[in-house]
């Protein structure tokens, strides 16, 4: 049986087909940010018009027929609504037309859980980093079987921490990994550093980094934005880590696609003997193959819901969504 | 020397200050971090450290004797005796705690980790530990998270005698747990302990 896998929470509209753990296809297209980030209104119409094309696309690489589809799984959430509402919709559409069984699927778990299938680790405490998103997670049993949350930012995500961060100081395209290309030639400048236990946040640094826009040079301002809030995420893991006695980290998520943060991360464990594991990065961005992975799993445990019951939730907690 | 306990940003070793025993501190290099930002966050946290034990043990709360500084290091008198939360039934005086606390917050000293892990009980005395993460401020959110932490780790009874003498030996008491209650009706900033 193949399930089809439909992610749509922000920027990307994504179709995975899995077959028994075996992803087939990961197809995407992605709403141009340029330098204004993005207006929900304007990506959830870029996703309606892509949405056909993403699941042709995906029948085409998987070589399968839409007949061939036993199942289908999309994102409820956590996202930005309007854009959920595509992807929930190309969804129960698929499964009402084929007359097959649908599963919504916690867009956090599935990054989670593709990233341990990929690197093989057995029970990782997760550095999940994303624009909307950033925990440290570990699951549980207690009292059903999902992801507790260790450590969370108290405020902004990472990634839109320092997507904000390039629009301020204009740069284009306003991105993480713009600031992250630009930090190679940087300087060190002190910034506000902000972690309290396995908690962080990121405003403070957000707003006095911007305030030196122009005064400083951009090289060192996103150096610097990028080392302080890279190293408050590595403490806060760290702590969770020997905390829980854990001996093995995953990190997953948009920003996981950062090589310095790798290397920082991996530095971490590397103290303590630990081991590292990261996914590839059509996994750690948004994806349709990490939706159908998970939901596949749910379908084969029979976690399906009927129609009328698939709803999308803007702000799905990752310990609300139970983990087969 | 030997190592008593790890944690993410220090490692505690036994030792000798002028043949007495002793403990000390050391915040480790981590080689995740640019050295300047290591130094900096190293540096200003022991002093922090450093002072936060110092104002508490003023305030008249036992906390291990600072006995010598250096620019990554404490060096603390050696506290023997058992962890609360080793104790069976954390049978201690939780009015003796409220009152330290009072005391310790009373002299704007905040702890930030404040659970049985960081109690220390010796005999009939306790001893507040690892001030690690503490502050030095007027926040009232710091001070309720101090209750919070703990309350999340004893038993209803023994809250109800913790905060009780807190509430009696601390002016700004009310404050302090009118925020508790706004901390815990919210949604996304739980604090979590694994005390």
């Amino acid at each position: 049986m193949l399930t089809m896998g439909i992610e749509s929470s922000a920027h990307t509209f994504g179709v995975g087909i899995a077959d028994n753990g075996k992803v087939l296809a990961n197809e995407k297209l992605m709403y141009d940010v340029g330098s204004r980030g993005m207006i929900p209104s304007k990506v959830a119409e870029t996703h309606v018009r892509n949405a056909r094309t993403v699941v042709r696309m995906a029948l085409e690489k998987a070589e399968v027929g839409i007949k061939e589809i036993g199942g289908v799984g999309y994102t409820k959430g956590p996202g930005i609504g309007a854009c959920l509402q595509v992807g929930q919709l190309t969804a129960k559409t698929i499964a009402n037309g084929l007359g097959v069984k649908i599963v919504p699927v916690n867009h956090a778990v599935a990054h989670v859980e593709i990233t341990k299938h990929e690197t093989k680790l057995r029970d990782p405490i997760a550095l999940y980093v994303s624009g909307g998103n950033s925990q440290i997670l570990k699951l549980t049993g207690e009292p059903f079987r999902h992801y507790q949350i260790l450590g969370e930012t108290f405020d902004v995500g990472v990634g839109n921490m320092l997507d904000a961060f390039a629009r301020e100081i204009k740069l284009r395209p306003a991105w993480g990994s713009t600031v992250a290309k630009l930090a190679i030639n940087g300087n060190y400048i002190e910034m506000p550093y902000t972690v309290k236990g396995m908690d962080f946040a990121f405003t403070g640094l957000l707003t006095y980094a911007s305030s030196l826009a122009g005064k400083k040079n951009k090289e060192d301002l996103c150096y610097s934005i990028q080392e302080t809030s890279f190293a408050m995420l590595c403490e806060a893991t760290e702590r969770a880590l020997l905390l829980t006695n854990s001996d093995e980290l995953e990190v997953c998520g948009g920003v996981a696609q950062s090589t310095r943060l790798q290397e920082m991360l991996r530095s971490v464990c590397k103290e303590h003997g630990m081991r590292f594991g990261v996914a590839r990065n059509e996994y750690n961005a948004d994806n349709g193959g990490m939706i159908a992975y998970v939901a596949e799993r749910m379908l084969k445990s029979g976690k399906s819901e009927p129609l009328d019951r698939c709803d999308i939730q803007q702000r799905y907690r990752i310990d609300k969504a139970v983990v087969v | 020397m030997r190592k008593l306990s790890e944690g993410a940003e220090a490692k505690v070793f036994e030792t000798r200050v002028f043949g007495v025993e002793a403990v000390v501190k050391l915040r480790q290099k981590k080689a995740y971090r640019i050295m300047e930002l290591d130094e900096t966050l190293r540096r200003t946290r022991t002093r922090k450290e450093a002072r936060a034990m110092l104002r508490t043990s003023e305030a008249g709360v036992s906390v291990p004797r600072v006995l010598g500084l250096g620019k990554f290091s404490i060096y603390m008198e050696k506290v023997s005796g058992k962890l609360l939360k080793d104790v069976p039934g954390k049978r201690v005086s939780f009015a003796n705690m409220g009152a330290m606390l009072a005391k310790m917050h009373a002299a704007n000293v905040t702890h930030g980790d404040f659970t049985p892990a960081n109690v220390m009980v010796s005999g009939r005395r306790m001893y507040i530990i690892d001030f690690g993460l503490s502050d030095i401020s007027n926040s009232i959110e710091d001070r309720a998270i101090d209750l919070l932490l703990m309350k999340r780790s004893i038993s209803e009874r023994q809250y109800k005698e913790l905060a009780g003498s807190y509430a009696k030996a601390y002016a700004e008491s009310k404050r302090v747990f009118s925020r508790l209650a706004d901390i815990e009706r919210r949604g996304r900033y739980q604090i979590r302990t694994l005390a």
